[in-house]
């Protein structure tokens, strides 16, 4: 049942998010032609043309990472909510698989959004450069160079990478955070006959408090707890940089939790409001 | 036979409002069934439940002996009284979406059915008319082939034509194995197609008959009947 | 056939009249195979279970048979079809008698206004 829930979320977000893919890339493609150009070409006109397509596509990256998370609001709220909520909430599945499909496919686009992103922004500092991709593969130190490096700094490579998973994790877990945030306080909000709007408004300002003082008072108890003596070495003159990537760690390990927290209590906020108290206009 | 749908003691409460009260209830397969009541009766709320879109506050309701879920929601086929497909749809990817979804979902019964008004496959819900719109979704929804129809309000709001086309379609996919529940306020147009006929107001289940039963008794149609309980 | 209902009978028992009126009529044919319960259903715009019952009760009245795999079929009986005509005829004719009874009419009057009538009938094809 997930899987053809996933399917058909697929199919009615990605007509609308591919196409705007589509647009990105056009627009990153005219902008790396016109900055590319205007090193060779000097005419006024054309000037203001380039002038433009840079402003669009700064636009359009903006615009871009907008329509992710509108998409990802609306689609849940259209979908689950409106009208349409007396087809989903009446197919043969349960209100998990609902969810589920929802946060799985909104999740996936933000991803891509932001990677695409990223890629465009990359490509288009190439242009900028004016050096190419091999020139700069050339510049970079070798493996070996790299390796020793971090020895000298008295880094591992293996550490390196795992604070760099950490974070990824992190920033991975933040996204399903900002999703199910929104989705809660949609969920909430709509048990209300009247006023559903400015309900799931309030709940949302109102879980964003919550856990952020939530996150501050844990974060202050959790310290201490896995601390282990680490973060004491901060304060000592011997604290060398491996200490120091120990304690970044321990830390966003502690932010990781409890944002997994957080995730955990707004799934169930969505999934209860909507299993018990459904309330379909 | 085992009750398609039963309820017991069934009631719901929204806040201060007492929308069902206590309502006991047996429906076997093979009945077509008439739901009538005044509006704010309790109708909606009643099929509501039935297909698993709202909880009892207390009592039960059982489809083929089970409580709503998604075993339940697999033999229930529901049409609601608006608009709940996804507009940008067209007939095609409805069909496909049905037939994902419900394994009794007949494509061929219902291709013939539309091919028979020609509709084509490649129309987008929002291009349709109101009235093609209804159409599309009625056909989807007698393609299947499942244990329980419910059907609200299918006829307010249509023209005579369509109405007629409504009520064909029901007689047309009559299964013996099947109930179809249908609520209306228009009782004249359906006297003919139901078996029985439960009157419901304010909550409470006023009289469950046949309709045949009500005309021999009471010598008047089913709409004479009915507004005579119901006068104000 | 008229598929129109009145309102206040059960439409079981005027499904039964109709299809007896039919085979009355001659419109339904002895040993004529009928049409499946779905397919009458649908032309007469009623519900199955109530077709059904119609043609149980004419099955019971001796009018239409069924066998188990070819369907139902109007009885080959000619003197039963015959004994249901002159019941519906013998109906009729009491509700015309009484009808005429309230007009006023005794017997020999409603007789005497019966021949006025073939003979102008008779005058009216002769020209």
């Amino acid at each position: 049942m997930l899987g053809k829930l996933l399917k058909h979320e697929f199919r009615a977000t990605g007509r609308i998010m591919l196409p705007v893919f589509g647009v990105l890339l056009i627009l990153s493609m005219l902008f790396n032609v016109s900055v590319r150009l205007s090193g060779k070409i000097d005419f006024p006109l054309l000037r203001i043309f380039f002038g433009l397509v840079g402003v669009a596509f700064v636009v359009g990256i903006i615009a871009a990472e907008l329509l992710s998370l509108i998409l990802m609001i609306y689609r849940f709220y259209r979908n689950m909510l409106g009208d349409e909520g007396y087809l989903m909430f009446t197919l043969p599945t349960d209100v998990h698989a609902l969810v589920w499909s929802k946060l799985i496919v909104s999740f996936v686009w933000l991803l891509l959004t932001n990677l695409l992103i990223l890629l465009i922004m990359f490509f288009t500092a190439f242009s900028f450069s004016q050096t190419g991709l091999q020139e700069v593969f050339r510049q970079l130190p070798s493996w070996a160079e790299t390796r020793q490096m971090l020895a000298e700094l008295g880094i591992s490579v293996g550490m390196l990478t795992g604070l760099a998973l950490e974070g990824l994790l992190i920033l991975l877990l933040a996204g399903l955070t900002v999703c199910l945030h929104f989705y809660a306080s949609m969920s909430l909000g709509h048990m209300f006959s009247r006023r559903k709007i400015l309900w799931s408004v309030l709940f949302f300002v109102g879980i964003s408090f919550t856990f952020r003082f939530l996150l501050s008072g844990l974060f202050l108890l959790l310290i201490p707890a896995l601390d282990q003596g680490r973060l004491q070495v901060l304060f000592t003159d011997g604290a060398g940089l491996t200490d120091i990537i120990r304690v970044m760690m321990l830390i966003m390990g502690a932010g990781g939790l409890v944002s997994l927290a957080e995730s955990v209590i707004l799934y169930l906020a969505t999934t209860l409001s909507l299993q018990k108290r459904l309330n379909l206009a | 036979m085992k009750p398609i749908l039963e309820c017991k003691a069934l009631s719901k409460r929204f806040g201060n409002v007492l929308a069902l009260d206590t309502v006991e209830l047996s429906i076997e397969p093979g009945r077509v069934v008439g739901l009538l009541g005044p509006n704010g009766s309790g109708k909606t709320t009643l099929i509501k439940l039935a297909n698993g879109l709202l909880t009892p506050s207390s009592g039960e309701i059982l489809i083929a002996g089970q409580k709503p879920g998604p075993n339940s929601k697999s033999i229930v086929s529901y049409l609601p009284d608006r608009p709940y497909l996804a507009d940008w749809m067209n007939v095609r990817q409805l069909m496909d979406f049905f037939a994902d979804f419900y394994g009794d979902f007949r494509c061929d019964k219902a291709r013939e059915m539309l091919a028979r008004l020609g509709i084509e496959e490649n129309m987008r819900i929002k291009q349709m008319s109101k009235g093609t719109r209804e159409k599309v979704q009625l056909i989807l929804v007698m393609s299947r082939e499942a244990g329980l129809y419910l059907l609200d309000e299918p006829i307010g709001g249509v023209d005579p034509a369509t109405r007629d086309y409504i009520l064909d379609t029901i007689i047309r996919n009559y299964n013996p194995e099947a109930a179809v529940i249908l609520s209306t306020h228009l009782i004249a147009d359906v006297e003919q197609v139901l078996d029985d006929v439960i009157f419901i107001n304010r909550g409470r289940i006023v009289l469950q008959s046949s309709v045949d039963d009500i005309r021999a008794e009471h010598g008047t149609s089913v709409d004479g009947y009915f507004r005579e309980v119901f006068k104000c | 056939m008229d598929w129109t209902f009145r309102s206040d009978l059960p439409i079981y028992s005027q499904l039964v009249d109709k299809i007896k009126l039919g085979i009355i009529s001659g419109g339904l044919a002895p040993g004529e195979r009928l049409a499946s319960v779905r397919d009458l259903a649908m032309e007469a715009g009623v519900n199955p279970n109530t077709m059904q019952r119609a043609l149980q009760e004419l099955e019971r009245e001796g009018l239409v048979f069924s066998q188990r795999t070819s369907g139902r079929f109007v009885t080959e009986d000619v003197r039963e079809i015959e004994r249901a005509k002159r019941a519906v005829a013998d109906e009729r004719l009491r509700d015309f008698l009484g009808a005429m009874e309230k007009l006023g009419y005794s017997r020999g009057g409603i007789l005497a206004l019966l021949k006025e009538k073939e003979e102008q009938d008779e005058a009216d094809t002769g020209v």
